[in-house]
């Protein structure tokens, strides 16, 4: 009792403690706080991940077809992939890469994409050829059709759908042409940096190849229905939706699909054992070769496995820096304690003269740690976790204050910045904190108890 | 040459040949050559001697502060250095009171907190139960009766050096030991002041049968006591046995 008595009364005695208990304090709240939002980014990005691509892709080989003058037909692997007892839904992709260039330019040469002064605004994009029906009940489209732009997004350029059933439908308020020019869904970056609204026509140029490799230069109109928003920058800026019938027309029908996109029942659950078992049907039905077990059949997590490790790596790079901030604040307990031994030498002596055992008087200068880390901790986790909660307000509040914007949303297309408090993470930190000023406060508490008792009475 | 009336009572503390030698490079310099003592119950014991002769490092083998190179202390009846560090505290805790002459009361503590230290101290050992409510009351008490009821809550900084001495023999009481160890408990006092704690310190040993092992430089204090003994090079020389009516 004593113990825990005089090392409270030492800690509130002495204003130096503060400082320990207060980088201690900065250490546990800069980890929450910053690590929150580095988990909210990858949660948020991962949704947005998912959202654009599907639970599973299915890309057969291309050197497969080397040589076969028929393109391969979607509607084999779609039964196998239809009839795994994991997948709720799937549909065929055929994707391909254009130039685009907006109505008013000669040519695709002589567009905006060429010019430029690095010459790297050459507007390539992703051309995704779907069917209808069966792509709003695979992937998130629908959901990228209806969302609207943060009010701070300066770049939305949104050409809002008018049937989100029917996206290629041609819009009641767009008057039509002679041509019937095919209609595509475009990103809302597409949009804007092309200046594009409901209604314009662009051209898309491409490139496409037979079996034997000979390539063909191709090119076609098309009119622009509405945008979509992901919230995936690369998709947003990219990406031109087309039923796969006019693609497959721009490709002279020299392929059908490139994918097969799949939504599982459950993917948390069972997205290693769907993988696998897909890629051993289509084995089993001679679809893939077995290679296709290996990297034919991919989770969008595998498709974007570098880019959530990079997030991953630096989450763990930053709590790794932030933790020194805490190591720091244990050289700050030490420092103090060390001083506070060397100034209580004489009540160490009067302790021990009153019947104290070395142990105690150990254990009364590591409950100074332990006090150090208590209210240090619990302030830090405090001010962290209501931190992560209201960052938003918080940023907004500074922005406004310091006239500058901290957080751009726009950099990530999220309209708030996402924190998530874990807190199993939190009890982490807080252990953490325990541990550091635990153990940097033993090194003075062992002095301590060794001290000789009449070496420490003497002391005037 | 005991009083024959103290030698028949049973001795509380004794102590045979005592030495003890300090290491200096690698030098052994012995500071005391094999020194006896026995402390009956009861007695006023004072031990006498120049300074540099000894007898504060003879203090503190007997209060168990200090381990002697040779020789045996017993405390009721225990070889205390053969104990444990653990048995040797708890012994230190209950069965000693120190007064030192510099106090050494805790200076984050008031009056009160100092004096009831011991009964945490024990609790912490299993010795006893705590009741702090119970023991601060007692403290209170123990101080009012002191002449400190206006010093209660007061810390050691804002007391004089009398009333701090009256806190430390309070605290030395506290726990009701059958031995009191005093070093120099007026050398730091005026005489006015020291006269009047050495009163208070006498009174309590008396009324309370404690056996006093009291170390000065002063005759004053020696004339006070049953026995002095005097210390030389590291040894008792003499034993003064006097008869005073208590």
């Amino acid at each position: 009792m004593y113990k825990s008595f005089l090392s409270w009364r030492y800690l509130v005695a002495r204003r130096t403690n503060l400082i320990g208990i207060a980088g201690i304090t900065v250490g546990v709240g800069a980890l929450i706080l910053i690590l929150s939002i580095m988990t909210g980014f990858l949660e948020e990005t991962k949704h947005t991940l998912r959202g654009s691509l599907a639970d599973i892709v299915i890309e057969p080989s291309a050197f497969d077809r080397f040589g076969n003058d028929e393109p391969p037909k979607p509607a084999p692997y779609l039964e196998v992939v239809r009839n795994n007892e994991y997948v709720a839904s799937a549909t065929a992709h055929l994707t391909w890469g254009g130039i685009l260039a907006r109505e008013g330019t000669a040519s695709v040469a002589s567009s905006a994409g060429m010019s430029g002064t690095l010459g790297n605004g050459m507007p390539i994009v992703q051309l995704i050829g779907i069917d209808v029906q069966e792509e709003l009940a695979a992937t998130d489209l629908r959901a990228s059709l209806l969302r609207e732009p943060s009010d701070s997004d300066k770049t939305a350029n949104r050409i809002a759908v008018e049937d989100p059933d029917h996206p290629f439908r041609p819009p009641s308020d767009v008057a039509q042409d002679d041509f019937l020019r095919p209609w595509v869904v475009v990103g809302e970056r597409v949009a804007y940096e092309n200046r594009l609204h409901r209604g314009s026509i662009i051209n898309v140029a491409t490139i496409s190849f037979d079996s034997r490799g000979n390539g063909a230069q191709s090119n076609r109109e098309y009119r622009v229905a509405a945008t979509f928003r992901s919230g995936e920058n690369d998709a947003d800026s990219t990406r031109v939706y087309m039923e796969r019938d006019a693609l497959m027309d721009l490709l002279g029908d020299r392929l059908e699909f490139s994918q097969i996109v799949v939504r599982l029942k459950d993917y948390d659950r069972d997205k290693d054992a769907a993988r696998k078992s897909l890629g051993e049907d289509l084995v089993a039905a001679g679809l893939l070769g077995q290679a296709g077990l290996v990297w034919e059949v991919r989770t969008w997590e595998d498709l974007r496995k570098n880019f959530l490790a990079a997030v991953k790596n630096e989450r763990f790079l930053m709590a790794i820096m932030l933790g020194l901030v805490l190591v720091v604040a244990g050289f700050t307990v030490f420092a103090i304690l060390s001083m506070m031994v060397t100034e209580k030498r004489r009540d160490i002596g009067t302790l021990t003269a009153l019947g104290a055992t070395p142990n105690g008087i150990m254990i009364l200068f590591l409950m100074i740690g332990f006090w150090d880390a208590l209210l240090g901790a619990t302030i830090g986790a405090t001010i962290g976790t209501l931190g992560a909660i209201n960052i938003d307000a918080i940023e907004r509040g500074l922005s406004q204050m310091i006239g500058f914007q901290i957080f751009d949303r726009n950099v990530y297309m999220f309209d708030h910045i996402p924190a998530v408090v874990d807190p199993l993470a939190v009890a982490m930190f807080v252990l953490g904190a325990f541990v550091c000023a635990i153990l940097f406060a033993a090194i003075p508490a062992w002095r301590a108890a060794r001290m000789h008792p009449i070496d420490a009475l003497r002391y005037e | 040459m005991s009083d024959p009336a103290l030698s028949n009572q049973p001795a509380v503390l004794t102590a045979r040949d005592v030495r003890k030698a300090f290491q200096v490079g690698d030098r052994s310099i012995e500071i005391l050559h094999g020194s006896h003592l026995d402390l009956f119950e009861g007695e006023r014991l004072c031990l006498m001697g120049a300074s540099g002769a000894g007898k504060s490092t003879f203090l503190h083998i007997l209060g168990l502060l200090e381990e002697p190179t040779e020789g045996e202390v017993r405390i009721g009846g225990k070889n205390a250095w053969k104990l444990p560090s653990s048995e040797r505290a708890r012994l230190r805790n209950l069965h000693i009171g120190f007064v030192f002459q510099f106090y050494h009361l805790l200076p984050e503590l008031t009056a009160v907190e100092n004096v009831i230290i011991p009964a945490m101290i024990a609790h912490a050992h299993g010795d006893r139960k705590m009741n702090k409510a119970q023991d601060k009351a007692r403290a209170r008490d123990l101080l009012i009766k002191f002449g400190l009821e206006q010093r209660l809550d007061h810390k050691p900084g804002q007391l004089s050096g009398g009333e701090r001495q009256r806190v430390a023999v309070a605290r030395a009481l506290f726990l009701d030991p059958e031995i009191l160890i005093a070093d120099e408990p007026t050398g730091n006092l005026d005489t006015a002041t020291g006269e009047a704690v050495l009163e208070l310190l006498l009174d309590e040993q008396h009324e309370r049968k404690l056996s006093l092992l009291l170390v000065t430089h002063d005759d004053r204090l020696s004339s006070r006591c049953d026995r002095t003994l005097y210390m030389e090079d590291g040894q008792i020389q003499a034993d003064t046995s006097v008869v005073i009516p208590h």
